[in-house]
């Protein structure tokens, strides 16, 4: 009896904080994508207006492949970089791996924009990495590498660097619980190092690289953040639109809305599909 | 019986008022003649809480406090506090989202949008006693149906920033901002406005503000096909300052003040108005506007007549480089005074400066806009 009571109360806080914070506002995001409710006084209505404009507009959509496109490349690099390093810290057996791990999660130390904004110090035209081209005489002072900064590359680049250390945690951790005694069956059957990693290790750590993936890829593909700061003219992506949706030249929070609400539907069926690959307790096996 | 109780409020308050400008008629003559209006001014608002102020980064206690400091001087108790804007579709997005305030400041591009919004009322010019000396073109261009929505302040022109050392203008032209010589080395300002009407005035449209769609679509084909060129769409100064004071940029659609900025940092910079043809800088007005049901509207008046000041706008041209409406102030600065033409009055009109203006069909803009920064 005192069980029965004490799950749903124990539940009953993060829901309402669930409720509150991500549904609700979802459904208010939901009821201005269908213009029930409108930000500017005068008639309107329940209408599929604002989806169908944003399903057959070729600007969105193309807006949105090119945000993908953007994210897979930096959530497949960064997940390739950071497997041997979770790999190292993991299974090298050396002492220091916390220390190490510290190491790389400091950054987080600081403040998200002062990290970003370093990078313009480093890739700018008259940065650290041109000035050192001029230094070496690769580069002329009058021809600097100026897709460095504001562009896709940086972006990408950028996003790289800030999710790099979430990237190598569920890695880490699934590397880590590793059962160390299928590794030492696999040798005494005779199979290489490369062997036991390609059959034993790596399919074993799949969990950790889908969930891997999946935290850098869904919040790169709405990032704003980053491309506003160093993506310049061609850095542009799907979240900055639906922010100037919002509040840039003119308000169209219908618009907005449906972009908004496309990009909540991506990524839930991204969920749900990545959700058969996450199986926690794989994971966190002991 | 409603409205007899108005009534009794109404004579209560006006015995609760007599009282107080006695008392501070008393107290002024301690004081001297400045004291006695002010103190009168201050006993005869009824209005309390502190003055809500929409206004843009930079004009609030992030760094404009002279303008408004004779307003706090006088009104300690309601000094004003701020909400900030990026433009004019954030402040209206704001309004519709339910934001209250007292005043704000659009520029004058959209004093009928609001003057007909139903969003703001026409000031009492009566109150504000520097009035007198605003630019009578500016005043002018505050007002719609022949009421006074919109009264001027700060001032500037959409022009044209290069590096002296680096570029060589072809002639005084908008198509300085899309040339292929200097792929890479442009910056755009993100506003879809000024963006298009632009391309318009360089396409030959009819009415750059009101183009037709076949205007529209040209004029938003031919930014699309000039995008590869831009580095950058800035939308806040410290954002262009720190690309052109890198050297990231070398040409800018800027205001007077990016001008200032980046000769202060030592670059070679010039601020050209375009003149070829029908084209002309762009001149903007800023424009404090009195929200409808601001239940501050004395302290309001009080506070642009601070800002309205000769003072306060000198301070403005020595320090943040735009223009003041205020015709009886004059900069320090003899090279912005000549950049700003303040010897002109009608520097922001024909035939120096197309004054913004209204956009009948500013979400069509947007939406073009919208379309050339996807692309």
């Amino acid at each position: 009896m005192r069980q029965r009571l004490l799950t749903p109360s124990l539940l009953g806080l993060p829901l309402a904080w669930l409720g509150v914070f991500f549904f609700a506002p979802i459904v208010i995001v939901a009821i201005y994508s269908f213009n029930v409710w409108s930000l500017f006084p005068g008639p309107h209505g329940f209408t599929f207006a604002g989806w169908r404009s944003v399903l057959h507009s070729h600007v969105y959509l193309h807006l949105f492949w090119k945000s993908v496109q953007m994210s897979l490349i930096v959530s497949v690099i960064i997940v390739v970089l950071a497997y041997p390093l979770a790999y190292y810290l993991a299974l090298s057996g050396t002492k220091r791996k916390y220390i190490l791990l510290l190491l790389l999660i400091a950054p987080f130390l600081t403040s998200y924009l002062l990290r970003v904004l370093a990078w313009k110090v480093i890739l700018g035209d008259s940065g650290v990495i041109n000035t050192f081209l001029f230094w070496t005489g690769l580069r002329s002072p009058d021809h600097p590498i100026s897709q460095l900064l504001y562009s896709r590359f940086a972006v990408m680049l950028v996003l790289g660097y800030i999710w790099l250390p979430f990237v190598a945690l569920p890695i880490f951790v699934t590397l880590e619980t590793l059962d160390r005694r299928l590794l030492e069956a696999a040798s005494d059957l005779g199979a290489s190092r490369l062997r036991a990693f390609l059959r034993v290790t790596l399919p074993l750590s799949l969990p950790g690289v889908a969930a891997a993936f999946f935290f850098v890829f869904v919040p790169t593909l709405g990032e704003f953040v980053t491309p506003s700061l160093v993506g310049g003219a061609s850095g542009y992506m799907y979240g900055n639109q639906i922010v100037d949706l919002f509040n840039t030249g003119f308000p169209d929070w219908e618009t907005g809305s449906v972009l908004a609400l496309f990009l909540i539907v991506v990524v839930g069926v991204l969920t749900v599909v990545f959700s058969r690959f996450l199986q926690p307790q794989q994971v966190t096996a002991e | 019986m409603g409205s007899e109780q108005e009534g009794m409020e109404q004579r209560r308050f006006d015995r609760q008022t007599l009282l107080k400008l006695a008392a501070a008629g008393g107290a002024g003559l301690a004081v001297g003649r400045t004291g006695i209006a002010d103190a009168m001014w201050t006993a005869a608002t009824a209005e309390t809480g502190r003055l809500q102020v929409l206004d843009w980064a930079g004009y609030g206690n992030d760094g404009g406090q002279a303008m408004f400091a004779a307003y706090v001087k006088a009104h300690a108790a309601n000094k004003p506090q701020f909400t900030y804007m990026t433009n004019e579709a954030d402040a209206l997005a704001k309004f519709h989202a339910g934001l209250k305030v007292d005043l704000f400041r659009p520029y004058v591009g959209w004093v009928k949008y609001f003057a007909t919004s139903g969003l703001v009322q026409p000031w009492d010019t009566s109150k504000i006693s520097n009035f007198k000396h605003l630019n009578p073109f500016m005043v002018k261009a505050g007002q719609y149906g022949g009421k006074q929505y919109g009264i001027p302040a700060d001032w500037g022109f959409d022009a044209i920033l290069y590096r002296t050392d680096k570029v060589k203008p072809k002639s005084n032209s908008w198509s300085l901002l899309y040339d292929e010589r200097y792929k890479g080395k442009i910056a755009w300002f993100d506003d879809p406005v000024e963006n298009l009407t632009i391309a318009g005035m360089i396409l030959g449209a009819k009415d750059p503000w009101n183009q037709t769609d076949a205007e529209l679509d040209k004029s938003k084909k031919f930014l699309i096909s000039k995008k590869h060129l831009v580095r950058t769409i800035w939308s806040s100064e410290t954002d262009l300052w720190q690309v052109f004071g890198s050297g990231d940029v070398w040409i800018a659609l800027a205001w007077p003040n990016d001008w200032v900025q980046m000769k202060k940092k030592g670059l070679p910079v010039v601020y050209m108005h375009p003149k070829v043809g029908r084209q002309k800088p762009i001149a903007w007005i800023g424009m404090f506007m009195l929200l409808d049901g601001s239940t501050r509207p004395d302290l309001a008046h009080a506070y642009v007549d601070a800002w309205s000041s000769a003072k306060s706008a000198k301070w403005l041209e020595d320090n943040y480089g735009y223009g003041e409406a205020n015709t009886v102030a004059k900069p320090s600065s003899s090279d912005l005074l000549k950049v700003l033409q303040l010897s002109n009055p009608h520097a922001v009109g024909l035939p120096n400066a197309y004054t913004d203006r209204d956009v009948p069909r500013r979400a069509v803009y947007a939406h073009a806009w919208d379309e050339v920064k996807a692309s």
